[in-house]
């Protein structure tokens, strides 16, 4: 295979226009993406498939402008659901008897409709009142949940900070960074004026911090019997926000001063994890761990595992990057169960074991964000930035998801950052726009009969204005009987997250070798097989054949083999590094994922030197190269962005104008010391424009921005070449 | 009574004995059923005492101190120490010593002297100049314990009385505060950022290693114990930095991070107690507040353990209830649970007592070790377990008050006292040691009062014990001008009479005090007595004129106390019965089987009263208080002066009428008339008794008008005496004002001899019993005294 050959996806992820153009009233494709919307109508068919059969879903996805999602209270009726399957009414179902009764999608139950929700039909059959009706006409659509949805009262956001002050804590400057960014966000925390808050610090000791809003000031107060961890006070520990500001504001603001002194080395993290279980468990929330030091004292101290070079290519080679100590797995079943989710910041310069923190993330529905060597004026800003959003954006509380779908089909395989709370249901103690999960499907019965499969996602949630909700999203899928026309309705998107969440889960009890391998193995099979459906007719022999729908697939696979979680051996990721971005992969909603799978390369030279009439017009910057070495022109300026971060690599022969224009004095400096800033001249701020709209045009994470030169080793090996995923690819797909 | 009127009975020494003339032989002693015993208040002021500027002299043999016993040979420059006749070499520096050229510690009055010490008594080379300010003395440490469970109106009391106090601090006092509830917190006084404290779990009992570990102010070697239980293996060492201390910059020197100046800390604690709030725990209804007082005294005497030795420190705990959670609790907190009664105790139904005191007592091993005093200052309705800390109170030397709220004067007034200076002040010292020599034959029983025994065995301890025994050593971690404790003596068994001839006619006894004064100052205290031997066995005319009944009453009060404590089915009233007919059978006058014809000599004619005082007491009468007062009252009983002492066992009466001067009355119901004003003084409480006519004139307003000058001067009268008694108390007592008839007039009443509705002697026909049944009056309780004292 001629990796120059394939075909690259310069447009980034498009979405299937197939699925919703056939079925209008389907939900948005952001929201749930199938790997194919051609449904196999037997198991033999489904066996040829090779590719993964089933969903994307990003619940909370931000919608389009214009598109909200319709809020619907059926105050008088409740909600209207099937008596059997419990689906909720969508608009599949359909009318009868006059409208006294509707036939529910997915399993063919006759319900009646209750007497408030009663409605005539017309000539057509269809409700008078369709257009008062959203939930009959929208794909996507929220109820307000009734009291018998709650099993208890609605909590309010909760936010609690565990932040570690040991003394690499304090020398990074993470922490200034850390309660600058949440006192600038106490405006904009969801759920005013019920949002609650708290704070604990740790180093061999836990502290805690008496919040109650009487008080003048916080008062600290310190446990450090780590064997029988305790609470010091039964309440004020976590206050409302909007009572105990000024005590909050005062707490953050000499937080960074507090500790400024300290040279304690150690971590009691273990148990600093268990007492704020024990603040948080009756509420719930989000838990927000600040984490510097390998935890050294009490439950759940880790060794320094160590990255062995021998272990890889071993047996043991996945023992790395599974949690080590049962601790871990314990405490996120305990905390999903009290319906608090964990987001691990770590920014250690040293082995942290993300593996086995991460795990607090992975099972409570959080996030990981790994910060290597947090260095305050390196990684301030992007730290800032991501913890803002974090602590800003719209979340989902208490919630649990389930997809349904029709008869003769059934999910059964789950992957994403989530505890299974039973063999369907996902528990979410904490969703947002930015978290996907990946589902796979599998055929019930030899033979479908239907002509559609139907699937309905439900997100049982409380909103952090305090309403129970529930978010339905249904789409419906015609069945097929031809393979040819599954792959003619696959969605590489879909199927590349589904594999990357396989490959990486695969990395988990296996070599990294293999778990690339299953992936290209899987790959070819399926071309293999499409191949043989079609090389009669394009009398092509040995050459490789795409499908159309699938033909960035080879290229995505390849990326994903090269990506951070599954690359090479021991020397080409950094144990954290690798587990971190696997976590985060987890995550990631398609559109993301293939960015990151497959950059952006942008050549800028050019347009900083045009005239600055055309500044704003940013249509050509559209325009990405293939991601090979061969592309860059060593008189250009190129600006490589995979959604975490830019790259701009200088071109050996760049005009020194240019260079001193962006760089000033730096200029001739080694790019990776100076950090990239606004200068006095229009070059340089028409720069800083087109990184901010990038910026704004994906606000999940912060592109930190790399500089780096041309032959300028091994930065650039590490910073660019390696990300270049089209080369040095050789042998990878045999 | 009359005796009361004596000045200053124990005179420079301080020491006041049951017997002033000791018998010769141990079969003798016994006979004179009181044991002998002195009554020592080993560092009471006396403007005579001087203070000498250098070390003391001891003998080389049995370390006495040189005193004005001692036979000099001025012209040998030897003196010979009377304990045990060794010849000591004066020293150079005394060469210019003659019989007109005397040493304070040798003239002939002197027979308590003082001598200022260098700081360290280890010191081989004492720099006599005290400037140097290495050799600046520790500042005394207050830890204040503070108690959260209570009400918001006590809370508030009890706030107000600290912040006064804190105020009243020497400026270099080092404090620290602890308050305690559910959980235990140790307020980090010297952390600027905001409040901060340590938290203990209060149902867990620590060692003082995990204290001090848990407040960052352990060894390197806990920490490096603690990190190898971490499992962190050796490949870690390197990633870990190891070699950087835990904790803090400076925690070396960790405790001040705790205690501060209290200069430096005033506005911090003040701060501290405007937002300290009532324990936050839940308490269901029915149940008691959780409180662990046992682990937060624990931890304060934990956190004074990081203290450098010889720091004098207290811990001040103020208590608003009982302990019930966690070790040292005395009740559950199932409020229909009552906290034990003495019912209980007796019954051995009190399932957390013993437990509790086991707990104290380790408490008070602890702070003894150090040198560190706890003081009990308990206020609530209902018992706190002061029985239960008793030992840790009273091993340590450290003050005692109950009272029923923080807002009561008994709490305040006294609380305030214990912080201030002059004249009024306690003269709380640090450090105590007191040491006893004696002559050939005298043996030491143990003593009665606030130490606790070093164990320092030798020749002269005896073989039974009494209270604190063993030893010839005590150890006093807090001392006062008032603090007294009671040494009981015996004599050895061996027959002196096997070496006639060469017997000294004196005994000698030395009582030598060392201690830190409130200014840090190192001082050592010497007492030397004489008193004479006779031989009883020939005649015990001498022994009868050296009979001290006053001090008598209390050594028997004090003893028959400790028995009911320690001695399981002990029955005071008969032990004391028999012991008194014992005495009146051996020293009075009287014909064999003729009560009529029994008389005592004036040395002995007030102690029957004092007995028949003390067996209606509440040292012996328990059953009419709870433990916790019980405990109270026995405490201050053993280390109060016999004069205060007698008080307690006997209550003093005033009558104050017109055209008499104020004159003591009978305790006894006779004495109340509508026309006088009674003053009682049973030193926990004064009684001023308004009779009926008098109540009606001032109810009248009579004394608001001039022309009854005479009735306002004798309202006025009693009022100022009884500010007068309270002003020289400590605890301070309570004041109770009321009127013939009045519901207060239950605490005179049930002091008074019940002479007016017991006439009833006929009833008591001639019986061999000699119990006397409770409630006799005084009369009939002389009647069967004289009655069995003449039996044969
Ligand atoms: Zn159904
Ligand atoms: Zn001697």
């Amino acid at each position: 295979v001629d990796p120059k050959a394939l075909p690259r996806p310069l447009e980034g992820d498009v979405e299937p226009k197939l699925f919703s153009e056939m079925y209008p009233m389907n939900c948005n494709p952001r929201f749930l993406r199938l790997t194919t919307s051609g449904i196999p109508n037997s198991q033999s068919l489904a066996s040829r498939w090779h590719l993964p059969l089933g969903a994307v879903v990003c619940p909370l996805a931000e919608a389009p402008d214009g598109e909200e999602v319709p809020v619907v209270n059926f105050v008088s009726t409740g909600i209207i659901r099937c008596r059997r399957c419990r689906t909720y009414v969508n608009p599949y179902v359909t009318f009868t008897d006059a409208g006294r009764k509707w036939r529910c999608n997915i399993c063919s139950l006759l319900n009646d409709v209750p007497g408030d929700y009663f409605a005539h039909l017309d000539a057509t059959g269809k409700r008078i009142d369709l257009d008062q009706r959203p939930e009959l006409t929208k794909g996507s659509v929220e109820f307000v949940a009734p009291t018998e949805y709650m099993m208890r009262p609605p909590m309010p956001p909760v936010y609690f900070f565990l932040i570690d002050v040991s003394v690499s804590a304090v020398r990074s400057g993470m922490i200034e960074v850390v309660a600058q960014t949440i006192r600038s966000c106490l405006d904009e925390l969801p759920g005013y004026p019920r949002t609650q808050i708290g704070f604990a610090t740790f180093d061999s000791a836990i502290h805690f911090y008496n919040m109650k809003s009487s008080l003048t000031q916080p008062q600290m107060m310190v446990v450090s019997d780590l064997d029988d961890i305790f609470v010091p006070l039964p309440d004020d520990l976590l206050v409302n926000l909007s009572e105990s500001r000024s005590v909050v504001e005062t707490f953050l603001d000499s937080l960074p001063s507090m500790f400024q002194d300290n040279v304690n080395v150690e971590s009691a993290f273990g148990p600093a994890l268990k007492a704020a279980f024990m603040v948080m468990s009756q509420l719930g929330g989000k838990l927000l761990i600040f984490q510097n030091t390998l935890p050294s004292l009490g439950v759940g101290r880790l060794k320094l595992r160590g990255d062995d070079l021998r272990v890889y290519g071993t047996d043991k080679e996945h023992m790395l990057r599974i949690p080590e100590d049962q601790f871990y797995k314990q405490m996120a079943a305990e905390l999903t169960k009290y319906q608090i989710a964990v987001n691990v910041y770590a920014f250690s310069d040293k082995y942290t074991d993300i593996a086995s923190l991460g795990t607090l993330a992975k099972y409570t529905g959080g996030q990981v964000c790994y910060y290597p060597g947090f260095q305050f004026a390196i990684h301030g800003e992007k730290l800032r930035h991501e913890l803002a959003r974090d602590l800003t954006r719209e979340t989902a509380w208490e919630s649990v998801m389930r997809i349904r779908c029709g008869k003769g089909v059934r999910f059964t395989s789950y992957h994403g950052n989530f505890m299974l709370r039973s063999t369907d249901l996902m528990a979410l103690p904490a969703v947002d726009c930015d978290k996907a999960y990946a589902m796979q499907l599998t055929l019930e019965e030899t033979l479908l009969t239907t002509q559609t499969v139907y699937f309905q996602v439900a997100l049982l949630y409380t909103a952090s204005c305090g309403e129970r909700r529930i978010r339905v999203h249904t789409a419906a899928a015609p069945v097929v009987a031809d393979l040819g026309e599954m792959y003619r309705q696959a969605d590489v998107g879909a199927v590349v997250s589904v594999f990357s969440r396989l490959a990486i889960e695969k990395t988990l009890s296996s070599k990294l070798e293999d778990a690339r391998n299953s992936v290209q193995l899987r790959i070819v099979k399926a071309l293999k097989e499409y191949r043989n459906l079609y090389a009669v007719q394009h009398r092509l022999g040995g050459r490789i054949i795409f499908p159309e729908s699938l033909k960035f697939l080879p290229l995505y696979g390849l990326a994903l083999c090269r990506s951070t979680p599954l690359r090479g051996g021991y020397a080409d990721a950094p144990l954290d590094e690798r587990c971190s971005a696997g976590y985060t992969m987890m995550t990631l909603p398609v559109k993301k994922l293939l960015k990151l799978l497959y950059p952006s390369l942008i050549r800028l030279d050019e347009y900083l030197l045009k005239a600055s009439a055309q500044v704003d017009d940013f249509k050509n910057l559209e325009k990405r190269l293939p991601l090979a070495a061969e592309n860059l022109d060593s008189r250009g300026l190129y600006l490589y962005d995979d959604g975490f971060r830019f790259n701009i690599w200088f071109g050996r022969a760049l005009s020194p104008d240019v260079a001193m224009n962006l760089l000033g004095a730096d200029f001739a400096a080694e790019l990776s010391k100076v950090t990239l800033s606004e200068r006095e001249n229009e070059m340089s701020r028409k720069l800083m424009r087109i990184l901010k709209k990038f910026r704004e045009s994906d606000p999940s994470y912060y592109h930190l921005c790399h500089l780096v030169r041309q032959g300028e080793q091994p930065r650039e090996g590490f910073l660019l070449l390696s990300n270049l995923v089209e080369d040095q690819m050789g042998g990878a797909n045999g | 009574m009359s005796e009361m009127a004596n000045t200053d009975p124990e005179g420079i020494d301080a020491v006041r004995m049951s017997w002033n003339v000791w018998p010769r032989t141990k079969v003798e002693a016994s006979k004179c059923v009181i044991p002998l015993a002195a009554s020592i208040s080993p560092i009471r002021p006396h403007p005579d005492i001087p203070t000498l500027p250098y070390a003391p002299l001891r003998c080389k043999t049995c370390t006495s101190v040189l005193n004005p016993y001692a036979r000099v040979d001025f012209a040998a420059k030897i003196w010979i120490c009377p304990f045990c006749y060794q010849r000591n070499h004066f020293p150079p520096h005394y060469s210019m010593i003659s019989d007109t050229n005397l040493p304070g510690e040798l003239y002939a009055q002197y027979t308590t002297v003082q001598y200022t010490l260098p700081l360290s008594p280890h010191n081989p080379n004492p720099n006599p100049n005290f400037n140097d300010p290495s050799m600046a003395p520790p500042p005394p440490v207050f830890v204040f314990v503070l108690d959260t469970c209570m009400i918001e109106e006590e809370m508030g009391y009890v706030k107000s009385s600290l912040r006064r106090a804190i105020g009243l601090l020497p400026e270099n006092a080092l404090v620290g505060f602890v308050s305690f509830g559910t959980q235990v917190q140790v307020h980090e006084l010297g952390f600027s950022d905001m409040s901060k404290v340590y938290v203990f779990r209060g149902s867990k009992d620590v060692t003082k290693d995990q204290i001090l570990e848990q407040l960052g102010l352990g060894s390197s070697g806990g920490v490096s114990a603690r990190r190898s239980v971490g499992g962190i293996g050796a490949g870690a060492a390197g990633y870990q930095k190891g070699g950087i201390p835990i904790g803090f910059p400076g925690s070396g020197s960790g405790v001040t991070r705790f205690l501060l100046p209290a200069s430096d800390c005033e506005y911090t604690l003040n701060a501290l107690l405007d937002e300290l709030q009532t324990d936050q725990w839940p308490v269901p209804p029915g149940t008691r507040a959780s409180r662990c007082t046992g682990v937060a005294l624990n931890v304060a005497a934990g956190l004074l353990g990081a203290c450098s030795t010889g720091t004098g420190a207290r811990i001040i705990a103020l208590v608003g209830g009982p302990c019930t959670e966690g070790p040292g609790t005395i009740v559950s907190k199932d409020q229909s649970e009552p906290v034990r009664s003495h019912k209980d105790l007796d019954k051995d139904a009190a399932p957390y007592f013993k437990k509790a005191v086991k707990f104290y007592e380790n408490l008070a091993n602890q702070l003894v070790s150090q040198g560190h005093v706890l003081d009990l200052f308990a206020s609530a309705l209902d018992q706190v377990g002061v029985a239960e800390m008793k030992v840790a109170v009273e091993k340590t030397g450290g003050l005692v008050v109950l009272a029923e709220s923080f807002g009561h004067s008994v709490f305040k007034d006294s609380f305030k006292r214990v912080f201030e200076e002059g004249e009024q002040s306690l003269g709380l010292c640090f450090n105590g040691t007191l040491e006893i020599n004696c002559s050939k034959d005298i043996k030491i029983q143990g003593i009665i009062g606030p130490c606790t025994s070093l164990e320092k065995k030798g020749p002269a301890v005896a073989d039974t014990t009494i209270g604190e025994g063993g030893t010839t050593a005590w150890k006093l971690c807090g001392l006062d001008k008032s603090t007294c404790l009671t040494v009981f003596f015996d004599l050895s068994s061996s027959d002196r009479s096997n070496t006639p001839g060469t017997v000294n006619p004196q005994l000698y006894l030395q009582f030598l005090t060392s201690y830190q004064n409130p200014e840090g100052q190192l001082m050592l205290r010497v007492t030397t007595i004489s008193r004479t031997w006779i031989d009883s066995a020939v005649s015990s005319e001498e022994l009868v004129q050296g009979f001290d009944q006053e001090t008598a009453a209390v050594v028997m009060a004090r003893l028959t106390s400790l028995k009911m404590e320690i001695e399981e089915g002990f029955d005071a009233t008969r032990w004391l019965d028999r012991s008194l007919i014992r005495l009146c059978s051996k020293f009075g006058d009287y014909r064999k089987d003729d009560p009529a014809s029994f008389q005592l000599n004036p040395s002995f004619s007030l102690f029957p009263q004092f007995m028949f005082n003390l067996r209606r007491s509440q040292f012996v009468q328990v059953f009419n208080n709870s433990p916790d007062e019980t405990a109270y009252f026995r405490m201050l009983l053993n280390r109060e002066n016999i004069a205060n002492a007698a008080v307690m066992i006997q209550p003093s009466l005033i009558s104050y009428s017109f055209n008499s001067l104020p004159a003591p009355a009978l305790l006894d119901v006779a004495s109340i008339a509508a026309d006088r004003i009674l003053l009682l003084d049973s030193y926990f409480s004064v009684v001023i008794f308004h009779g009926m006519q008098i109540a009606q004139w001032r109810n009248a307003g009579y004394h608001n008008q001039p022309e009854h000058m005479a009735f306002a001067q004798l309202l006025q009268a009693p009022g100022d005496d009884a500010q007068m008694i309270i002003r020289e108390r400590f605890p301070v007592p309570r004041l109770v004002v009321c009127d013939q008839h009045g519901s207060q007039a239950r605490f005179l009443l049930a002091k008074l001899n019940p002479s007016a509705t017991y006439n009833n002697a006929h009833e008591m026909a001639a019986g061999s019993d000699v119990i006397f049944t409770d409630d006799v009056s005084l009369q009939v309780f002389f009647e069967h005294l004289q009655r069995l004292a003449v039996q044969s």
